[in-house]
């Protein structure tokens, strides 16, 4: 027996929508009816059915219409198309539009009871899995924070203690104690420096992301990361240099990510640079893009490496005890948040001589920007 | 010199508030310390302190958030000056700077753990 399930019937000739009705309503659906693609849609948000019958041909707005913003409001209501004439090229339009299945006319009261008990079937599974997939995410949300912050505590407590230690504040210590508690104190803020970036990347939500974004100035977060690594600057007496015009056009974004996607390039640049080199930002605006450059005349990285420069935990020399270190998540991180905001980054490189990171902003941001992008590659 | 005023540590990690302690005591003030919410208004109650450090995540990760809103909410409480401390930030959302989006805490200012004696210091001036 039919649970109380609500069908929606759009079509134009009055036969169709009553034996529907008739025909679904004797076995306990809920039925409404609508005589065209408008005062169907309108109905679609106050009934909120689970299943619409869309007649392809309706004079106005045609059922293809119908099917295409039904899938955009909700892609978990499953559609059902009726059709008079059943050629295979209108149900294979149908489908890709997001139909799933097809009812040619005439048809049988039986025949329509049993397309729409199928659809139901498949309705329920759509909605399954999508509960599924958000408990999933939010048991994955949860569990990180559980985990960053079981492994932050202590880790923060110890090098707290450390502080002290060290401050002299808890007595004096021979000079031998005194060298292996300064390692103790770098390995371990290299430990929380990696927690923190590796946290940052499993719980970055592109969606979310771009779901709040908001007008940023590019050449304004330019500026505020310099001023955040001037110091780390100066002491390699390395310049910072910012080239800019005045009026550079908004983007809409995230303060934060972009923020930190400066952060982390800037601070590469002056990491993996010599003293008395510099590093320069270059902001431009391009037909439809922003043009972001960070370049420096650093070290450099090996062609052979570039394609994987972006990966997570690639790093370039993974030796522990490499001259510079690094965690290799920056990178994948920023190419993450760049993405995000519809963006590419690709990176040109030459040993000894520098880098140079090139990334590109869209004017104007499309939620699907990313993933086309990525395809494009 | 001793100051008049304590300082209460609010905080659910034992070792994380002695050696905060030992670095305050050192500069000469005076410490108390709390290893929960209840017990920390419970102290205030008691004494009213100079100032208050205060975790943010303890037993219930909002716990610190929660407490740090009753005392700017309390006509009694409402001056004595917080400072948040907290080891993460980006995952619980919460933002300190009134002047970023976001929710902010009332809170007076924000170090995040572990902390340098300095930086705590001068941070710890600015109110007591």
């Amino acid at each position: 027996m039919a649970s109380k399930e609500r069908i929606l019937v759009i079509d134009d000739e009055e036969v169709i929508r009553d034996s529907c009705t008739q025909a679904l309503a004797k076995v306990g659906y809920v039925v409404k009816s609508a005589e065209n693609a408008d005062k169907g849609l309108e109905l679609l948000q106050s009934f909120d059915p689970g299943i619409v019958l869309v007649d392809l041909k309706m004079p106005g707005k045609s059922g293809i219409e119908v099917l295409e913003e039904i899938q955009a409001i909700d892609p978990n209501i499953i559609k059902i198309v009726i059709t008079g004439f059943a050629t295979v090229s209108s149900a294979i339009d149908a489908m890709k539009k997001g139909a799933y299945d097809f009812i040619p006319k005439p048809f049988t009261p039986e025949e329509i009871r049993v397309i729409v008990a199928r659809g139901l079937e498949r309705r329920q599974l759509l909605l399954e899995s999508e509960a599924l997939r958000l408990e999933q995410e939010r048991t994955r949300k949860n569990m990180i924070s559980l985990v960053s912050h079981e492994f932050r505590a202590p880790l923060a407590a110890t090098i707290q203690y450390l502080e002290v230690i060290l401050g002299g504040m808890a007595g004096d210590i021979s000079s031998e104690a005194k060298e292996m508690i300064e390692r103790c104190d770098i390995r371990l803020r290299e430990m929380l420096e990696l927690l923190g970036r590796w946290i940052s990347l499993a719980i970055f939500d592109a969606d979310k992301l771009s779901e709040n974004f908001k007008d940023i100035n590019l050449k304004d977060l330019a500026s505020e990361s310099i001023d955040v690594l001037k110091s780390m600057a100066e002491e390699k007496n390395i310049s910072l240099i910012l080239d800019s015009p005045e009026d550079l056009p908004t983007i809409k974004g995230n303060k934060v990510s972009i923020g930190e996607v400066f952060n982390n390039l800037i601070s590469n640049g002056i990491k993996y640079n010599k003293e008395g080199g510099w590093v320069k930002i270059s902001l431009s605006e391009a037909d439809g893009y922003i043009s972001v450059t960070v370049s420096d005349n650093g070290m450099g990285i090996d062609n052979e490496h570039l394609s994987k420069i972006f990966d997570e935990f690639y790093r370039v020399d993974g030796r522990r005890n490499a001259p510079v270190k690094g965690s290799g998540l920056g990178l994948s991180i920023v190419k993450k948040m760049v993405n995000a905001h519809g963006g590419t980054i690709d990176l040109e490189s030459e040993i000894g001589k520098g880098s140079v990171f090139k990334i590109d902003f869209p004017k104007v941001f499309e939620s699907d920007n990313s993933d086309k992008k990525e395809e494009d590659r | 010199m001793a100051q008049e005023k304590r300082i209460l540590i609010v905080d659910d990690d034992p070792d994380y508030a002695a050696a905060i302690e030992k670095i305050l005591k050192t500069a000469d003030y005076s410490v108390s310390l709390a290893g929960d919410v209840k017990s920390g208004m419970e102290q205030i109650e008691k004494e009213m302190p100079g100032l208050i450090l205060l975790d943010v995540m303890m037993e219930k990760y909002d716990d610190g958030f929660n407490m740090c809103y009753d005392l700017k909410h309390d006509d009694r409480y409402k001056d004595i000056p917080i400072i948040i401390i907290t080891a993460v930030t980006e995952v619980t959302g919460l933002k300190f700077n009134p002047k970023t989006d976001g929710e902010y805490l009332e809170a007076d200012d924000y170090v995040q753990k572990p902390i340098s004696a300095d930086l705590l210091l001068e941070k710890v001036r600015r109110f007591i």
